[in-house]
């Protein structure tokens, strides 16, 4: 006597297979479900609350920061005379190196049309320093700001510059929304 | 180990240890460094993309009504008002507070983007606006009361947005209207008429380098005589405002530039003179009837690129000079020995460090000066200041630090300060050396840039932001 129903090779390899199958479908369908709803987060400077203050460039853990200028060009006035390209009190508005006001020569000045002038964040230069934002906040439109870059941050479990911001301008914040872009009005977490 | 081995390795440790020290001896880590030289922002094809448009300085004119007048009797004729210290000589008190709708609008009148402000000359209103649909320098004639336009004169130069357009305002006397548009076209006209009298291409007669940002220099009209400050060949020049015949000029050996500052009268011990604050120095032109049109001296240690603020002449010979973009400020002493005039520099700080103001002219007021710090003046940016001149780095008072403001105007009126903030919000402080005492505000207007000087006139302030003027009634009932 027996309850057991016979099954042959066949049938259980089709069965294993389709519950394979099953289990893998379900899983995927898990796991995409979990990515898509699991809140990861970044570091982020929020640009409204930065001073400038200058520990992005020397307290990030790279030998060279992930904070990198970011230029937001619908807020800029394009001028000629730009507070985050010269320095204060410039004794010419050229590209003369005495002018410029970053260290390293990341900005490119660029003429459009008159009185137009167009300026370029060369990133791999940019240093993290905040200068030109100091500048372009205190005198134009605040349209530089300091930005952590994703594709360069190893996201630490403690920033290393939050730690020590001074105005507590960094924060986690979600990575699909990982920039907090000034330009961006439509972004709701401004402070 | 074999005996060869022993030598050879060694001798090419040391080989490779000399290659090495060779290599980072001989390498420059800087090789692939390029110079920052001037030019490298533009191509060489760039100048010769630009082309001077011809003007016709005054050339249209369209009439709305026969009448001339207007039934207000007071003025407020240029900047600065009649005084030239934006402190109105009005008796007509005013409101000390905002009732909860603010004050009557009058009217109010949608502009091209700009900051220039109005004159008051008889109840009647007198603008420089630059119309951005006819793309043309337009001087308005409104009336005070009712806003109704009487008439308006313009001439088509195109101007393109930078940080706004039209930023001066007209010097009216009985018989003239003097304007200058934001690319250095100066118009006179006759007041009550509107007749077109002359017109002077500055930019063009005067190789003038139109300041970053346009025009910001308001005329000046003394003694029938339009008084503007060209830069380029010319310092200053006197210009009769009746025929456009030139008077006198003043050579610019050192090519001091113009600035975004305006002319203004001194006196110093009995003697007038013509006070302005150029680039590359400030300096003073005689406006005495047997020297008019001498400089009489010149001060170089004031030298900054952009200048927008006037120099502000004191009774005893003060000189307070305050400019923007990290500049900071400066307070010279004038003397005078036999007829000869000389200057010392008593003091020069930056702006975190002192009073030093970016884009308006502080006031004078009771042997006081009052202006609002600039956004890099540290703990006082943004912080409207009072100092006396003798130590205008010792804070008498500020507005704290919970009262910042912006670039926007401010004025005396009936023993009280009003001051437009950026935003098109009008404070009233009271006017005192005591302390920062604020009595009310109303936001008037939904805009942005209220950076006008504002003008008043019967108790009717005309104040405008970027793009909207506005008349208000601050009268007391």
């Amino acid at each position: 006597m027996s309850d057991n129903k016979y099954i042959d090779r066949r049938n259980f390899i089709e069965r294993s297979f389709r519950i394979g199958l099953g289990a893998a479908v379900a899983g995927t369908a898990g796991y995409t479900l979990l990515k898509l709803t699991r809140r990861s987060y970044v570091w982020q400077i929020d640009p409204f609350k930065c001073t400038q203050c200058g520990r992005c460039q020397t307290d990030c853990v790279l030998p060279v920061s992930a904070v990198k200028c970011v230029h937001a060009y619908d807020l800029c006035g394009y001028c000629d005379l730009c507070g985050g390209y010269f320095k204060p009190d410039a004794n010419e508005l050229s590209t003369a190196a005495e002018n410029q006001l970053c260290p390293t020569q990341a900005i490119k000045r660029q003429f459009v049309e008159e009185p137009y002038y167009e300026y370029i964040i060369v990133e791999e230069l940019c240093i993290g320093c905040g200068k030109c934002v100091k500048g372009c906040t205190s005198f134009g439109n605040g349209s530089l700001i300091l930005q952590i870059r994703h594709d360069i941050c190893v996201n630490c479990n403690e920033c290393a510059i939050a730690r020590v911001c001074p105005s507590d301008a960094i924060s986690r914040i979600p990575v699909d929304e990982p920039y907090i872009i000034k330009g961006d009005f439509s972004f709701t977490n401004k402070s | 180990m074999n005996k060869g081995f022993k030598i050879l390795l060694p001798s090419l440790a040391v080989i490779a240890a000399l290659l090495a020290v060779i290599w980072l001896v001989g390498t420059d880590p800087t090789s692939d460094f390029v110079a920052g030289v001037p030019g490298e922002d533009r191509d060489a094809d760039s100048e010769s993309m630009v082309q001077r448009q011809v003007v016709k300085i005054g050339e249209f004119f369209e009439s709305f009504t026969n009448r001339k007048n207007a039934t207000t009797t007071e003025n407020w004729p240029w900047f600065r008002g009649e005084n030239h210290d934006n402190i109105s000589v009005s008796k007509t008190p005013l409101i000390d507070n905002f009732s909860a709708d603010g004050a009557p609008v009058l009217w109010q009148y949608k502009l091209g983007e700009g900051h220039a402000g109005a004159a008051i000359y008889n109840g009647l209103v007198y603008l420089l606006d630059y119309n951005e649909d006819e793309r043309a320098d337009m001087l308005h004639c409104y009336d005070l009361k009712t806003g109704e336009e009487l008439w308006r004169r313009w001439y088509s130069v195109n101007i393109k947005r930078n940080h706004g357009m039209s930023r001066t305002i007209p010097a009216v006397t009985e018989d003239y209207i003097l304007t200058i548009g934001p690319r250095c076209h100066v118009m006179c006209v006759e007041r009550e008429s509107g007749d077109f009298l002359w017109g002077l291409d500055v930019e063009a007669e005067y190789e003038s380098e139109v300041p970053l940002w346009y025009t910001g220099q308001c005329p000046l009209i003394d003694e029938g005589e339009a008084i503007i400050a060209p830069g380029g060949t010319a310092l200053m020049i006197g210009v009769d405002c009746k025929t456009g015949k030139i008077n006198w000029s003043v050579p610019n050996p050192e090519g001091w530039k113009m600035s975004h500052a305006s002319v203004l009268p001194y006196t110093f011990q009995g003697k007038r003179m013509f006070l302005y604050s150029a680039v590359g120095a400030v300096y003073a032109v005689s406006a005495e009837k047997e020297d008019r049109g001498t400089l009489l001296w010149a001060e170089k240690a004031w030298n900054h690129s952009v200048v927008a603020p006037s120099a502000l002449g004191m009774p005893d010979g003060k000189i307070f000079l305050t400019a923007g973009y990290g500049a900071g400020s400066m307070m010279i002493q004038l003397e005078e020995n036999n007829g000869k005039y000389s200057t010392t520099v008593l003091d020069e700080y930056k702006p975190r460090d002192g009073l030093a103001c970016e884009q308006q002219t502080p006031l004078f007021f009771d042997n006081h000066l009052i202006g609002i710090a600039p956004k890099d003046a540290g703990n006082y940016r943004n912080q409207l200041l009072c100092v006396h001149p003798s130590d205008p780095k010792n804070i008498i008072w500020a507005s704290g630090k919970e009262t910042r403001f912006g670039l926007g105007p401010y004025m005396i009126a009936d023993g009280k300060i009003f001051l437009l903030n950026d935003d098109g919000t009008l404070v009233i402080i009271e006017a005192t050396t005591k302390e920062y005492r604020e009595l009310s505000r109303y936001k008037f207007i939904e805009g942005h840039d209220a950076w006008a000087p504002l003008a008043i006139a019967n108790g009717f302030m005309v104040l405008r932001d970027a793009e909207t003027l506005m008349c208000i009634d601050l009268n007391k009932r």
